[in-house]
C-alpha cells in the first residue's frame, strides 16, 4: 500500500492492480494551506519534505471520498493537534461504510507543537490511542509510530487498543544551505538513506508486541518489501520509492523473489535466519 | 512514475550549461510543460535519489531537447551522460496558444520552453516578438547559443540583476500592441511581468518549482495562489508548470 502522503489521486492510474489498499493523504479537522515553499531538499539517497498535512479538512475528505475508491480498501490517515481531535476524526469515520481503517498520524515531524510531535511521550500516545479506540470501536485502527521511542510507542499503542503499527514515519532532519549560511529546509527525511533505521524499528517492535507491523521507510524495490517482512512487518508501504520507481515494478521484482525463492509472502514475515558467522558478504 | 529510456541524439555544453536532444516518440510536448529526467546510473544507485524536472525546450517530431543549467550533482551527472536518458512523458498544463500578436519575455535558463512556444506559434502564423535577457554575468557562450538558439529573438543586456525586469520591460515597450504576454524567467522578472502587464493582457507565467513525484501526490511543488478570494498552495506538476499571472498571490 501507499505511505500516507504519497500517493495522490491523479496518480491512481499507475497503481491499479498493485496495491492491496489506497491510503490518502493525512486528513485533519480543518482544511490546512500546508507549509510556505520551498517545502522539498534533496539528500543523499533520500528526499527532506516540510509539506505541513495540506489538506481540505474531514468535511471537504468525505464529501470527495468516492473519488478514492478504485475497488481497494480505503485507509483513512487522519492527524490532530490533541487528543479530543483525533478522537473526533475517528468518531466522524466511524460510520462511514467506505473507509476500511484509521492510521493514527502520531509521528508527522512538519506540524510540531513546541518542538514535540505526539511520539515524544508513550502516556501520550496511549491516550490518544485509547481514546481514538473508544470512537472507533468496530474498524481496524493502525498507529504510525516514530522512529524515536517506537519501542515503548509500540507498546503503548498496542495496551491502548491498536490492531496495527505502521513504522516508520520520516525522520526529522535539517538541509542547510552552506553558499547562503541559511537553513533551507526543516523537516521529515524519507527514501533508502533511512531504510536500515526503518528495518530496525520494525524488527525490535515487531518481536515484542503481537499486532501486525506494517513496514515503512526507503522501500524502493522488492526486495526491499522482502528484507522489511523478514524483519517483522506483515505489510509494507511504499512512500517516496513510488516517486523514482513504477509501484508495480516494485510489485513485480517482490513477485519475481517470491517465485525464485519458492516462498509465498505470508511465510516472510519474522522469517529471518539467525546470522552465521561464517556466511558470504551481503550482495547488494 | 512511468519513465522511459530515450536515446541521446545530441549534447553540446556550453560554458555551465548543456543543450541536450534526445528520441521521442511518445505524446507530443505542448509548450511549457516539463519532463522529469535522470540519467541511468543514478537511477540505478538511487543517489542524487530524485528525477529533475526541466521544461521542454524544442521538439521536432522525432527529437526532444532540454536546456539545462549545470548546477549539482543531477545535472552534472547528466551532463557526463552519453548514451541515454530515462525521461518521463511530457507533464504539466503549458502555455494557452490563443491569437497573437504576443511577446515572449524570457531570461536566463528559464528561457527554454519559449523555443518551444515560439515554434508552435510561427506553425500556426501567429505573430510574435521574443525579448531575452542576457545577464553581463553570463559566460560568452550563453549569449552566443541564445542568439543561435533564437535568431529573431531582441537580446537585452543586463549587468544590474535588481533592475533587469525593469529594464526588460522597457524594451517590450507597449504592452497594448499585443494580445498576450507569456513569460519564464528568474522569480523576479516573472513578478515585473506581472505588474506592468497584467491589467492590461493575458498574461501566462512559466514558474520554476522543486518537484518530487511530479503527479500530484506529494505537494511539494507548492505555488502560492488565490483561490475563491483566500490564498492557498497550488502544485505546480498538475496546474502549472504555466499559470495565469492574477492566479498567483505573489
Amino acid at each position: 500500500m501507499p505511505a500516507a502522503g504519497t500517493l495522490g489521486r491523479e496518480a491512481f492510474g499507475e497503481v491499479k492492480g498493485v496495491y492491496g489498499a489506497i491510503l490518502p493523504k493525512t486528513v485533519t479537522p480543518k482544511p490546512r494551506a500546508g507549509n510556505p515553499p520551498p517545502r522539498l531538499a534533496e539528500a543523499p539517497a533520500g528526499i527532506i519534505n516540510s509539506i505541513g498535512l495540506q489538506n481540505p479538512g474531514i468535511e471537504r475528505f468525505l464529501e470527495d471520498l468516492d473519488d478514492y475508491d478504485i475497488g481497494l480498501p480505503i485507509i483513512v490517515s487522519v492527524a490532530g493537534d490533541t487528543v479530543a481531535e483525533f478522537a473526533e476524526l475517528c468518531a466522524r469515520l466511524a460510520g462511514e461504510s467506505r473507509v476500511a481503517a484509521v492510521e493514527l498520524n502520531l509521528s508527522c515531524p512538519n506540524t510540531e507543537r513546541g518542538g514535540t510531535t505526539f511520539c515524544a511521550r508513550a502516556e501520550t500516545i496511549s491516550e490518544v490511542v485509547a481514546a481514538c479506540r473508544t470512537a472507533l470501536p468496530d474498524k481496524p485502527l493502525f498507529a504510525k509510530l516514530a522512529n524515536e521511542g517506537a519501542l515503548n510507542n509500540a507498546l503503548a499503542s498496542e495496551e491502548a487498543g491498536a490492531d496495527a503499527l505502521t513504522l516508520i514515519n520520516t525522520i526529522s532532519a535539517l538541509a542547510v544551505d552552506p553558499h547562503t549560511r541559511r537553513i533551507f529546509l526543516k523537516g521529515g527525511l524519507s527514501g533508502p538513506a533511512i531504510k536500515p533505521v526503518a528495518l530496525r524499528a520494525v524488527y525490535e517492535v515487531s518481536r515484542v508486541v503481537s499486532v501486525p507491523v506494517i513496514g515503512c521507510g526507503g522501500v524502493t524495490s522488492g526486495t526491499d518489501a522482502v528484507a522489511f517482512m523478514l524483519a517483522g512487518a506483515s505489510a509494507v508501504q511504499v512512500g517516496s520509492g513510488g516517486f523514482v520507481r513504477e509501484p508495480g515494478e516494485i510489485l513485480e521484482e517482490f513477485a519475481v523473489y517470491l517465485r525464485d525463492n519458492e516462498l509465498k509472502a505470508q511465510n516472510l514475515t519474522s522469517a529471518l535466519r539467525s546470522r552465521d558467522e561464517s556466511q558470504e558478504a551481503m550482495l547488494y | 512514475m512511468r519513465l522511459q529510456r530515450a536515446e541521446i541524439l545530441s549534447r553540446e555544453r556550453f560554458g555551465n550549461h548543456l543543450l541536450l536532444r534526445y528520441r521521442w516518440n511518445g505524446c507530443i510536448p505542448q509548450p511549457g510543460q516539463f519532463v522529469m529526467v535522470r540519467t541511468r546510473s543514478f537511477a540505478a544507485a538511487l543517489d542524487p535519489f530524485l528525477c529533475r524536472p526541466f521544461f521542454v525546450h524544442d521538439y521536432d517530431g522525432e527529437s526532444a531537447a532540454l536546456l539545462v543549467e549545470i548546477r549539482g550533482r543531477g545535472t552534472s551527472l547528466l551532463a557526463g551522460e552519453e548514451e541515454e536518458v530515462v525521461v518521463s512523458e511530457p507533464l504539466g498544463r503549458g502555455f494557452d496558444i490563443g491569437n497573437g500578436p504576443v511577446a515572449l519575455v524570457g531570461g536566463g535558463v528559464w528561457v527554454s520552453p519559449l523555443k518551444l512556444l515560439s515554434r508552435r506559434l510561427a506553425g500556426r502564423g501567429i505573430p510574435h516578438e521574443l525579448y531575452l535577457e542576457i545577464p553581463s554575468t553570463a559566460p560568452e557562450a550563453y549569449g552566443d547559443v541564445i542568439s543561435r538558439i533564437f535568431p529573431d529573438a531582441d537580446l537585452v543586456p543586463t549587468d544590474d540583476p535588481e533592475r533587469a525586469p525593469e529594464k526588460l520591460l522597457a524594451r517590450v515597450g507597449d504592452l497594448s500592441r499585443y494580445s498576450a504576454v507569456c513569460a519564464s524567467g528568474p522569480l523576479s522578472t516573472l513578478a515585473a511581468v506581472k505588474r506592468a502587464a497584467c491589467e492590461q493582457v493575458c498574461v501566462q507565467l512559466a514558474v520554476r518549482e522543486r518537484m518530487a513525484c511530479a503527479n500530484g501526490s506529494c505537494h511539494g511543488c507548492a505555488v502560492p495562489v488565490w483561490d475563491g478570494g483566500g490564498r492557498t498552495y497550488a502544485r505546480a506538476c498538475i496546474s502549472g508548470p504555466v499559470f495565469l499571472a492574477e492566479v498567483l498571490a505573489w
